[in-house]
């Protein structure tokens, strides 16, 4: 197998500019996907029996909340790659997609929460799904915080790096341990069989916000690794000519 | 043998052993009922605790719910498809209780076997749909009394 | 049983070298590299620190104390409120112990440089992580382990409660010790990693907070919880497996970069 790609993948002036030639389409990939996944939500899905109106905020809600976990993933497998191979691209991603993350866990804990007051009558539940969010938000902060404490830039990355890998075993023994303490405070534990059912009409602007989100993560992780290219390799040739070039 | 080899294979087995015990614990851990929780066909086999506080679930039969006239007793039988128990309760129930959707009680277990329920608690719902297909459920019948509910609730046969 | 190696690079060039001496090809005597020497060896000399300086050992205990003082002041006298609450306050408070006291698990030996002599020592890391947290854990775990009792009473915790407390906290601490271990590698480095280490660690520690409590709890209530320390248990074989890699690794990037 041919694997120059991945190797080209170390340089992050080869990343750069190929992410240039993608950038465009993908803007308009997220942007049609967005508009069409919240109009067909918001406008033209039906209203849900029980729950009326409030039921739309799903369409934030959920997107945000699998983005919020696949990040993690992002982020924990970027930072091994970087310290495996020593690809300073993978090193860069995971520095940008810790801030993604930890914003996609704020907006689904967030919307969470406004969704809780008209349907449960309260903001915060301690309910094992939104407990395992609350925490991995503090895992995202961490790694963050450890992050910003290191001066040498190097050693930060390879840090927060083994932080993410420790927090990726983690996540599976925090999860079940959550559920398992839910289920034992709380009343729900009736799961003879746990699918909840959702009905095409409301489904399919779901999928399409879901796939949308996927997007938008993409798009934000892509341009926020080019920033953290460009701070990077501020004293090399080729930034001072493109920042002379388009000045 | 080899000092370097002698030393990766102690870690090998050092690794090895502690496996197998994380791996035996959890197996054994499993096992063991930690939750408090019992389903109805436990409490007739007898499993469960008599006056302790417990957990205790399944669906309301229908048909079963009786109201005392005077004041906020009520009885009820859940059931879990193969054993049913009856609980007592005194209070106002949970707007979301109806026959033939799940319940959740807590409370104790009486030596006769009925249960005594100090809170009694009605399962959240996770089926969104529109109001249309939840009026053309309810036409179609199936679901006699609500117009959707619990899924584990229809599956069970309340003829037993 | 003896090694003999050559003493390193130099013996291998010494043909270019017209100045080095004719006894640079003698092999020197080194002490056999076994795993258990290297363990031994730097659990002799923490366990001789720690005990040079005791105040450290009180102190996490003093703190333990204080706090547990603080629950019926800030919330009730009442014995079934405090029943209520001792399994969960105790855990809790005996979690930010042994997080205080792990900022200074591999702290001193970075500062005085006997870290990077242990980094470069031909004695795996792995081992001599392990045999540190034991020392912390005896430093630390098990003066809590022995001293929550005490602290039960004062918190009127039923008396089914205080076996599977000291059985919880027994296996719990040195969970939390090992896992602590990563933070404590992690920040080792920076000045000030005290807060940031209970930051990064804390989230770590909600499984076995969870299953520590719960088998108090549920023990204090008259049901079963074996299971819980079962679990407990297992933890303990996981992160006695993986958290001294994790640590060891950290240990490499703080101290090289």
């Amino acid at each position: 197998m041919d694997w120059t790609w991945f190797h080209r993948l170390g340089s992050p002036r080869w990343f750069y500019e190929k992410s240039s030639v993608w950038l465009p389409y993908l803007w308009v990939l997220t942007a049609s996907l967005l508009i069409a996944g919240s109009v067909w939500g918001l406008a033209f899905s039906p209203a849900d029996a029980k729950q009326g109106n409030s039921y739309r905020i799903i369409y934030i809600h959920v997107p945000a909340a699998f983005l919020a976990l696949a990040g993690y993933y992002v982020m924990a497998i970027s930072g091994a790659v970087g310290l495996i191979w020593r690809i300073k691209v993978a090193e860069l991603t995971m520095r940008a997609a810790a801030p993604i993350g930890a914003v996609l866990t704020f907006v689904s804990l967030f919307t969470g929460a406004v969704w809780g007051k008209p349907t449960w009558g309260t903001w915060w539940v301690w309910d094992a799904r939104i407990t395992s969010m609350l925490i991995l938000f503090f895992l995202y902060l961490g790694v963050m915080a450890l992050h910003n404490a290191f001066t040498h830039e190097e050693t930060a990355n390879k840090a927060s790096a083994i932080l993410a890998l420790v927090g990726t075993v983690n996540i599976p023994i925090i999860y079940k341990s959550v559920d398992w303490w839910f289920t034992l405070h709380q009343p729900a534990t009736i799961k003879f069989t746990s699918e909840s059912t959702i009905d095409p009409s409301m489904l399919y602007p779901l999928l399409i916000m879901v796939i949308g989100f996927y997007a938008l993560y993409a798009l934000a992780l892509i341009l926020r690794t080019r920033v953290e290219i460009l701070k990077r390799e501020r004293r090399t040739k080729w930034v001072k000519a493109l920042a002379l070039g388009s000045a | 043998m080899h000092p370097v080899r002698k030393q990766r294979l102690i870690f090998v087995v050092f690794v090895v052993v502690f496996a197998t015990v994380a791996i035996g614990l959890m197996v054994f851990a499993l096992r063991e009922n930690m939750n408090l929780f019992y389903p109805p066909s436990k409490i007739a086999a007898g499993e469960a605790p008599v006056d302790k506080s417990i957990r205790a679930g399944g669906c309301v039969m229908p048909g079963t719910v009786k109201r005392s006239g005077e004041n906020l007793d009520v009885n009820f039988l859940i059931t879990d498809g193969s054993a049913d128990v009856k609980v007592f309760y005194s209070g106002i129930l949970p707007d979301l209780f109806a026959e033939g959707e799940a319940v959740v009680v807590n409370g104790k277990l009486s030596e006769s076997g009925d249960f005594n329920a100090t809170e009694v608690l009605a399962k959240h719902d996770e089926n969104y749909m529109p109001p249309e297909v939840a009026d053309a459920m309810a036409a179609a019948g199936n679901a006699g009394d609500g117009a959707q509910h619990q899924k584990t609730c229809e599956v069970i046969s309340y003829d037993s | 049983m003896t090694l003999r190696i050559l003493q390193g690079p130099s013996s291998m060039t010494s043909d270019s070298l017209s100045t080095a001496p004719a006894t640079d090809t003698a092999p020197l005597e080194i002490p056999d590299i076994n795993l258990w020497s290297g363990f031994a060896a730097t659990f002799k000399r923490d366990i001789t620190v720690a005990f040079r300086s005791r105040g450290d050992i009180a102190n996490p205990l003093i703190f333990f104390l204080i706090v547990i003082t603080m629950v019926p002041l800030g919330i009730s006298p009442e014995r079934d409120t405090l029943a209520l609450l001792a399994p969960g306050m105790i855990w809790v408070v005996a979690l930010l112990a042994t997080l205080l006291s792990l900022d200074g698990l591999f702290r001193t030996d970075y500062e005085d440089g006997s870290l990077e002599q242990l980094l470069i020592s031909p004695h795996p890391l792995y081992f001599i992580v392990i045999s540190k947290v034991l020392v912390h854990w005896l430093m630390t775990g098990l003066p809590l382990t022995i001293t929550a009792p005490i602290l039960g009473v004062m918190l009127s915790l039923p008396n089914q409660g205080y076996m599977p407390l000291i059985a919880s906290l027994a296996i719990g601490t040195g969970v939390l010790s090992l896992i602590g271990a990563i933070g404590s590698a992690l920040t080792v480095g920076l000045r000030k990693g005290g807060l940031l280490l209970s930051l990064i660690i804390m989230p770590l520690y909600v499984p076995v907070l969870i299953f520590g409590a719960s088998a108090v709890s549920s023990a204090s209530e008259g049901f079963p919880f074996v299971g819980q320390l079962a679990i407990l248990g297992a933890f303990l074989a996981m992160a006695m497996i993986l958290a001294p890699f994790a640590a060891a690794g950290a240990l490499r990037i703080s101290v090289n970069g």
